[in-house]
């Protein structure tokens, strides 16, 4: 499947280059002519998810509509799946991804990032009983972990060398340590917090250390001028509170990044 | 089970969402690919060389290749390669590029189908119609349209029960059907996360439905089979 | 009433008709006899516009279906082949109407006879040919000389002029062959014009007026009935005689 991808995104590549010969206007023009920002989410509280009358919110969201306002455009929020960013940003359906986006080399080099606002790592998910075993990186040798295919998560159990899973999605992978198909996964420390211990169906599954530290930031196409539009947006917001303000309605306030 | 019986209000109002536009992917299709396939087989038979082949390619490359990739390439190539996203990226753009891609590939198989239907009608019922003094619309019509219908209907049947499970295909473009639906409370929606059942719970759905087409489907078989 | 002349006809480079003239007057019933492959069942097919000829002309009532080879409009072909009845070898009814249905759908939709009118006609066909309790069954549920008495019953509905039998009996056993053969001699006792391609030679000797022995594509004989089967060519291949 991954593979098929790639080679749909190279083919697509080798066509967008033969395609574009004429572009005169910039990123932020076309967005503007448009009258819309089409922001790419996924499912993801705390930073992007449906409240009770099933409208978008979260840290992501709502600082997503007030990048709008600042621009002074509409801001259409369109869940996405999650492998196929680049291919819609590309494609232009939608125009920026803006859902918790860990910054790692390939995200950067695939599309024109902003800076950083929030902080995350990737956590071991494991069995409860289990954990205590594995306290540290070099205790976790032995293990199978499951990852999410092209997740910075891959990035460290691949950088260790140890044996890996790659799956569909990071709840796949929870899925694979419950079924006991793998021993360990490895996701965001964000979404940890959110899906496992008491009250989840993986109540019987913890999470341990964490493999590095990384951080949040939006993507946009490659070349668009957008990015540094955010950039002085997000200081601004910062300045003023505004940012701090929204943080604090969706308790990331620790895990912001100062603009 | 307590924690299911809290969820189950919240997850199934959101399969019944996800079903609904798993229904209305079917039904639009089945609309649109019943008719169109009909051209196409008429394309694939006629007797102009060039429409013959050109059709039959057309027909063998939408076949041939996985119907994943036609949606990957109806939704995404016209931002990609025009430079103009036709579709657009909000929800009822991308029910749209998913319908086209589901009409243009069921009407392929369909067209087959039509085609073996109607070539399976003996030369002997059109010439009885022809010495009857019939004209051509009249002996397709009156001759041979119910005698295709009741060769086509359990080939059908089998393309249909297929395009119920099909649809799934279109979340690979953010469709959200209802597994998308499903598996958005493993990783987490709606305050529920880390939720798997929904999921396979979504198969319920899939079955009930075919359970439905089956019996309806059969039900017209069993009804053409007045005559042999 | 019919007349051909120089009818020409080859599949793939294979004269099946070579040279074929033949004229049916009214109220006349010609047998058409001769080996598999002589031509004959072309030849119905052609004068019945199943087939078309290379070369020659065809006329029905002094208007010309196919002229030296060249055909008249396609409407005009249509409306001189409902002068024509025909009857097949295999029947052909049409499976998923009933008796009465088969009877009636032709005389509706082509002639636009009213419902009532044409099922009443049906139904004195149906009579004539014996199975008047059969109006409601379907093909399927018929014996194939049932099928093929309804098959004939189908083509007079039509009110043909002329009506033509390609091996009406051959699909048949030798028991339901009677009751078919019996039909087309009350049919020929009526004077109705008739052609007939048979292999029934004791049949064609008693019916027909005149009989046609080809072969090899030509009419190698021609005359009534005692006259061709008397003759040494037609007496090899019948193996009748005195």
């Amino acid at each position: 499947m991954k593979k098929l991808m790639k080679a749909v995104s190279l083919l697509m590549a080798v066509m967008m280059l033969l395609g574009s010969v004429a572009f005169a206007e910039t990123d932020m023009e076309y967005v503007k002519n448009k009258g819309k920002l089409i922001v790419g989410i996924t499912d993801f509280a705390p930073m992007d998810y449906k409240d009770e009358n099933g409208e978008w919110v979260g840290f992501d969201a709502d600082m997503a509509k007030a990048f709008g306002a600042y621009l002074g455009v509409e801001v259409e929020l369109v869940e996405i799946d999650w492998d196929n960013k680049i291919l819609e940003l590309d494609g232009k359906t939608i125009d920026c991804v803006w859902n918790g986006m860990t910054l790692t080399d390939e995200v950067k080099s695939a599309m024109e990032t902003s800076n950083a606002y929030a902080n995350n790592a990737q956590v071991v998910v494991l069995p409860t009983a289990k954990a205590n075993d594995y306290a540290d990186a070099a205790a976790l040798s032995g293990l199978t972990f499951a990852v999410e295919a092209g997740s910075a998560g891959e990035a460290e159990v691949a950088a260790l060398g140890y044996n890996m899973t790659s799956v569909h999605s990071q709840a796949d992978t929870l899925l694979e340590v419950k079924a006991g198909t793998s021993d360990a996964a490895v996701i965001d420390a964000l979404m940890a917090a959110a899906m496992v211990g008491e009250g989840t169906d993986y109540a019987d599954l913890t999470y341990t250390l964490a493999l590095n530290s990384e951080e949040y930031g939006v993507g946009f196409r490659k070349g668009s001028d957008l990015a540094a539009a955010l950039n002085e947006f997000m200081a601004a917001a910062y300045a003023d509170g505004t940012m701090m303000a929204i943080a604090e309605t969706y308790g990331v306030q620790a895990a912001i990044i100062p603009q | 089970m307590e924690l299911i019986q809290q969820q189950l209000p919240i997850v199934l109002h959101s399969l019944n969402i996800g079903f609904l536009q798993t229904l209305k992917l079917f039904i639009v299709t089945l609309l649109g690919a019943m008719p169109l396939g009909l051209v196409i087989a008429f394309g694939s038979m006629s007797r102009f060389k060039p429409l013959s082949v050109f059709t039959r390619v057309i027909v063998w490359i939408v076949r041939g290749s996985p119907l994943m990739i036609q949606l990957l390439i109806i939704y995404y190539f016209p931002g990609l390669v025009l430079h103009n996203p036709i579709w657009g990226g909000g929800e009822s753009g991308r029910f749209l590029a998913a319908a086209v891609a589901f009409i243009f590939n069921y009407a392929c198989y369909f067209s087959e189908i039509y085609r073996g239907g109607i070539q399976s009608v003996p030369v002997g019922q059109i010439e009885a119609g022809y010495v009857l003094g019939m004209t051509k619309t009249q002996i397709f019509l009156r001759v041979k349209l119910l005698q295709v219908i009741k060769a086509i209907v359990p080939p059908m049947s089998n393309e249909i029960i297929t395009l119920v499970k099909d649809t799934s295909l279109a979340r690979i473009i953010a469709l959200q059907e209802i597994i998308w639906a499903g598996q958005s409370f493993m990783k987490g929606s709606q305050g529920i996360s880390g939720a798997i059942w929904p999921m396979f719970f979504t198969a319920v759905y899939y079955l009930a439905f075919n359970g439905i087409m089956t019996l309806l489907l059969g039900w017209l078989e069993k009804k053409l089979n007045y005559y042999r | 009433m019919l007349n051909a002349s120089n009818l020409m006809k080859s599949f793939d480079g294979l004269g099946v008709l070579r040279g074929i003239s033949l004229q049916v007057n009214e109220g006349e019933v010609v047998a058409i006899i001769g080996r598999s492959g002589s031509g004959k069942s072309t030849l119905l097919r052609c004068l019945n516009n199943l087939e078309k000829v290379d070369g020659g002309t065809i006329e029905i009532d002094n208007q010309a279906l196919v002229k030296n080879g060249v055909y008249c409009p396609a409407a005009m072909q249509r409306k001189l082949c409902l002068k024509m009845g025909y009857v097949f070898q295999n029947f052909n009814l049409f499976p998923h109407m009933n008796v009465l249905r088969n009877l009636t759908e032709a005389q509706c939709c082509v002639l636009g006879r009213e419902k009532d009118q044409a099922q009443k006609y049906a139904r004195e066909l149906l009579q004539k040919v014996g199975l008047a309790d059969k109006e409601k069954a379907y093909p399927y549920q018929l014996s194939g000389g049932q099928q093929q008495r309804v098959a004939i019953a189908r083509a007079l509905a039509m009110d043909p002029e002329i009506l033509c039998f390609d091996e009406p009996t051959s699909a048949l056993d030798p028991l339901l062959t009677q009751e078919v053969l019996g039909v087309i001699r009350s049919l020929s006792a009526e004077k109705r014009t008739m052609v007939v391609v048979t292999h029934e030679m004791m049949f064609a000797r008693e019916v027909a007026d005149r009989v046609v022995y080809m072969e090899d594509g030509v009419i190698v004989a021609e005359g009534r009935p005692g006259e061709v089967f008397d003759s040494d060519k037609v007496r090899s291949f019948t193996g009748l005689g005195d």
